[in-house]
């Protein structure tokens, strides 16, 4: 079977010098991939360069077919993309923010029909915004909104999902039940999830594979099911420096020193 | 349904108000009040309506694709090129009101087609790059204006350049509304079919690429088609400020949202703002006020409004 997504060799930056030097993975379908790296590591970088959003060296691969050679609306249909942020400057309502996930498989003049505006409001339920889906964005706090754009990022049906930093402003109870939703993404409905995160004690309860980033390389990639204690704590101290690993009911937790 | 209401009043009051009382009963006859009505009341109301609905549409396009509350026209130099080509036509083509029209609607067209060719040469991507562009053709647009205005006839033709950037709608005729509403028209059909592609212009470029917006092309057709509407609005009155800006948000304001109907609801709130000014241009004072005077005053205190809400959301 094709890999979902295959780069090889990727080298990528913002017109300047390269910030991504030489960068090989895969994601499977029904794989959740976190990346992990320091601030300015070349995690976004990387991010950017899979969707398409910044030219790169090397290849790229979508389900056997060169990034390259797809029409950015191509790559949309495949991938879905949450930035950081969001970046809502006028009046929506919430459920209008989710509809505008189906954009890529819609036709420039369309509009989503019934049966997608269910699927929304499905999404929505699923993330627990259901209650607010005809509130104004703007008028919801930075968590809310994540959980907006999360629906958002879900109701398509992507083949593969690309998330940068999606639980940075939620609270604790949220970001878990972020972090089984990406989990539910890919193992029970099929999806790649390549998501960028700052919590290595989240990324390693959750994720199937770690990504990790120094320097613009990847320094490991690590299969959370096969590796063991001793060479995850080896792998992760060369990102944090001195780290202890302590296991809990066969999770990992990593503590600082 | 109360917006429809209050245009429908505001066009029975702008057919009703004027210096020559018209006798109702002689409108379908062969009389002074028929040419009236027929010759100057209805065009110029028809022209308030279509004017006032199509900037408040194309204020509320600006601000989407612009990403700023504060977008109008002027972003990308419509109005100083339509204010530079009107000049012109009154220096160097007698001023005739088709050829004051033709030039000013050709200069604003022209202006952005500029702004959005400079943008395109740069290679940069972004708004900003098209902010930035509008700014270098605003400036040219106006030193070409201060120019012509150097040359101009200081009693006659500057007074009519003046005049022309205040705005009014007392020379519009049927024939000048027939000649730029097709045009209009062609505009705001464009951007109500495009309308949820302009919504998905106002997130971040990367976002909107990523949900499959082809963002240059899809950015510059709909400035296009916002210009077209702009262009053949000001051709026939002259610049005419703040409807652009305060109607989408008063639209925005009655249904805190941005979809298709708030677009239309803002189009009926700038036809009967625009409608409303025209009556009180030509009824508070013994002589004609230009319409842009009027909006002026009525818009300054609603931006400082909006400046005193957003100030209190912020604390």
């Amino acid at each position: 079977m094709t890999d979902l997504l295959f780069a090889e060799h990727l080298c990528a930056g913002y017109g300047g010098p390269e910030i991504l030097h030489d960068v090989s993975f895969r994601i499977d379908h029904g794989e959740l991939c976190a990346l992990l790296g320091a601030n300015g590591s070349g995690k976004s970088t990387l991010i950017r360069a899979v969707c398409g959003l910044l030219p790169f060296r090397g290849k790229c691969f979508l389900e056997g077919k060169e990034l390259s050679q797809l029409s950015q609306r191509a790559r949309a249909q495949k991938i879905s993309y949450l930035s950081q942020r969001s970046s809502l400057s006028i009046p929506l309502s919430v459920m209008d923010v989710v509809l505008m996930g189906y954009n890529p498989v819609l036709g420039i003049f369309q509009t989503p029909g019934k049966a997608k505006r269910h699927r929304a409001m499905e999404e929505l339920r699923r993330v627990g915004m259901e209650h607010l889906a005809e509130r104004d964005i703007l008028s919801l706090s930075e968590g809310q909104r994540q959980l907006v754009m999360l629906a958002r990022t879900f109701v398509r049906g992507a083949p593969l999902l690309v998330l940068d930093e999606p639980d940075s402003a939620l609270d604790f109870q949220n970001r878990h039940k972020v972090m089984e939703l990406l989990q539910a993404q890919a193992h029970e409905e099929g999806r790649g999830v390549l998501l960028c995160s700052h919590d290595a004690n989240f990324a390693m309860q959750y994720a199937d594979r770690l990504l990790l980033m120094k320097d613009g390389k990847l320094c490991s990639d690590i299969s959370m099911q096969a590796c063991g204690c001793e060479e995850l704590q080896q792998a992760l101290s060369k990102l944090y420096g001195p780290i202890t690993l302590a296991e809990h009911r066969g999770n990992y937790f990593m503590m600082k020193g | 349904m109360a917006a429809c209401l209050i245009v429908a009043a505001a066009t029975v009051a702008s057919l009703v108000i004027g210096r020559y009382s018209i006798n109702w009963t002689e409108v379908f006859q062969d009389s002074m009040s028929a040419k009236v009505f027929f010759s100057l009341r209805l065009p110029r109301t028809c022209m308030a309506l279509a004017a006032g609905f199509g900037l408040a549409v194309t204020g509320s396009v600006y601000q989407a694709v612009f990403q700023n509350p504060l977008a109008a026209p002027d972003i990308i130099g419509v109005s100083s090129g339509a204010t530079a080509g009107a000049a012109a036509a009154i220096l160097f083509l007698g001023g005739g009101v088709a050829a004051t029209a033709l030039c000013a609607f050709a200069g604003g067209l022209a202006a952005v087609l500029a702004a959005l060719t400079l943008a395109a040469v740069s290679r940069r991507s972004g708004i900003a790059t098209i902010v930035l562009s509008g700014i270098v053709i605003n400036a040219l647009a106006q030193a070409i204006l201060m120019l012509l205005k150097l040359t101009a006839d200081p009693e006659k033709q500057l007074a009519s350049i003046e005049f022309w950037t205040m705005g009014s709608f007392s020379d519009v005729t049927m024939d000048k509304f027939s000649g730029v509403i097709l045009w209009a028209l062609l505009g705001i059909v464009g951007i109500f079919l495009l309308h949820r592609q302009i919504l998905l212009l106002s997130l971040e470029e990367e976002d909107a690429r990523m949900l499959g917006v082809p963002v240059k092309w899809m950015r510059r057709l709909v400035l296009l088609l916002a210009t077209l509407i702009t262009g053949a609005i000001v051709s026939v009155t002259g610049l005419i400020s703040f409807i652009g800006l305060l109607a989408p948000h008063i639209a925005r304001l009655l249904t805190k949202s941005s979809r298709f109907s708030t677009t239309v609801l803002s189009g009926l709130v700038g036809s009967g703002l625009m409608l409303i000014a025209d009556c009180l241009a030509r009824s508070i004072a013994s002589s004609e006020v230009p319409v842009s005077i009027i909006t002026s005053l009525l818009g300054a205190p609603f931006l400082f409004f909006l400046l005193c809400r957003k100030g209190e959301s912020n604390d």
